[in-house]
């Protein structure tokens, strides 16, 4: 019996991290997660990302979660300010990942936007095939 | 008013202005910036007699612009800023410290506005009446350089000449929207100054 009990624990142990994807697989994602377009005035689906949530309290950084228009997790995506970056005495460590796994990433720089204003850089962790970023492509 | 354009200037025609009609029509996104924009007191007009400064950016965000970046008309004449980036909210905010403390750069005596966050497809509206140098930007895209300047009428003295990038307090200017303004000799040559 105790064998039995110790398997299922590390069993679910051992799951735990799909749990955590299936709470953020689809929108909106439990927890402390807030859409993006009612806590600042942007679009509600951004062209070329998706519908967008984010903890506020990890603002900057996020990990924002990326959702297609039928409301499936495509990527999670992590602003950076190009000026933290190039500060040798700013870090962003733990960031979260809850999405699971990554099946590529794209790296790049973007002007600013109400939520992350200065200039700032994209790391985005694609969920999905390259194929179906067209899934958040605009219409 | 009425305006002298013997100066060493020609007089600005309305030829090579971007008129309203070269763009979508009138949401109703248009009348409530105007009704806000109202309430902050420069004075409006109706949209057929607006011209137009669009706001962009390319598909990844990686660059944004008002387009034209620089501008002449005649006083009186209305300004119809108007988001035509699918991605991206933009402002239209002019350089005065009633706005966030920023540097005076607009004539004396005219009245600042801010447009607050538009989103695609919202406008907003301003009539200059007071001849000079309209410096603005955007909120949350000065550090990207977005950043425009229209002159009325003559242009009196340049902010550059008479006033400094850094106010009493609150931020300074970047460097990058410093140095993406358009000239006012380059302004009133052509009329309108388009983004490289």
């Amino acid at each position: 019996m105790r064998i039995a009990v110790a398997t299922f624990a590390l069993i679910a142990a051992g799951s735990l991290p799909a749990l955590a994807a299936d709470q953020v697989g689809k929108a909106p994602p439990t927890g402390a997660y807030k859409k993006v377009s009612e806590l600042v005035k942007l679009p509600d689906f951004l062209p070329g990302l998706g519908q967008l949530y984010v903890d506020p309290k990890t603002l900057p950084a996020g990990p924002f979660l990326a959702y297609d228009r039928e409301g499936r997790l495509v990527s999670t995506v992590y602003m950076l300010p190009v000026e933290d970056l190039s500060n040798k005495d700013k870090r962003f460590d733990d960031l979260a990942a809850p999405g699971g796994d990554v099946d590529h990433v794209d790296v790049y720089f973007n002007a600013g936007h109400p939520g992350v204003e200065k200039p700032h850089a994209h790391i985005v962790l694609w969920h999905v095939p390259k194929a179906d970023e067209a899934r958040v492509a605009a219409k | 008013m009425r305006t002298s354009y013997s100066g060493m200037y020609p007089r600005p025609t309305k030829h090579g202005l971007l008129r309203n009609d070269d763009v979508a029509p009138t949401r109703p996104a248009d009348r409530r910036g105007a009704l806000l924009a109202g309430l902050a007191a420069p004075r409006f007009t109706l949209a057929h007699e607006s011209v137009v400064i669009r706001m962009q950016g390319n598909s990844d965000g990686s660059h944004v612009w008002f387009d034209p970046i620089g501008l002449r008309i005649e006083p009186g004449q209305a300004i119809r800023w108007l988001n035509l980036d699918p991605g991206n909210s933009h402002t239209a905010t002019a350089y005065h410290p009633k706005y966030f403390e920023r540097p005076q750069r607009i004539p004396e005596g005219a009245e600042p506005w801010d447009s607050g966050y538009l989103l695609p497809d919202e406008s907003f509206f301003v009539t200059l009446r007071l001849e000079g140098v309209y410096d603005f930007y955007c909120a949350p895209h000065e550090h990207a350089g977005m950043v425009g300047r229209i002159i009325v009428g003559q242009p009196g003295r340049s902010p550059g000449d008479s006033v400094s990038a850094r106010p009493a307090s609150g931020e300074p200017i970047p460097e990058i929207a410093l140095r993406a303004f358009p000239s006012v000799d380059d302004i009133m040559r052509r009329g309108v100054v388009r983004p490289t």
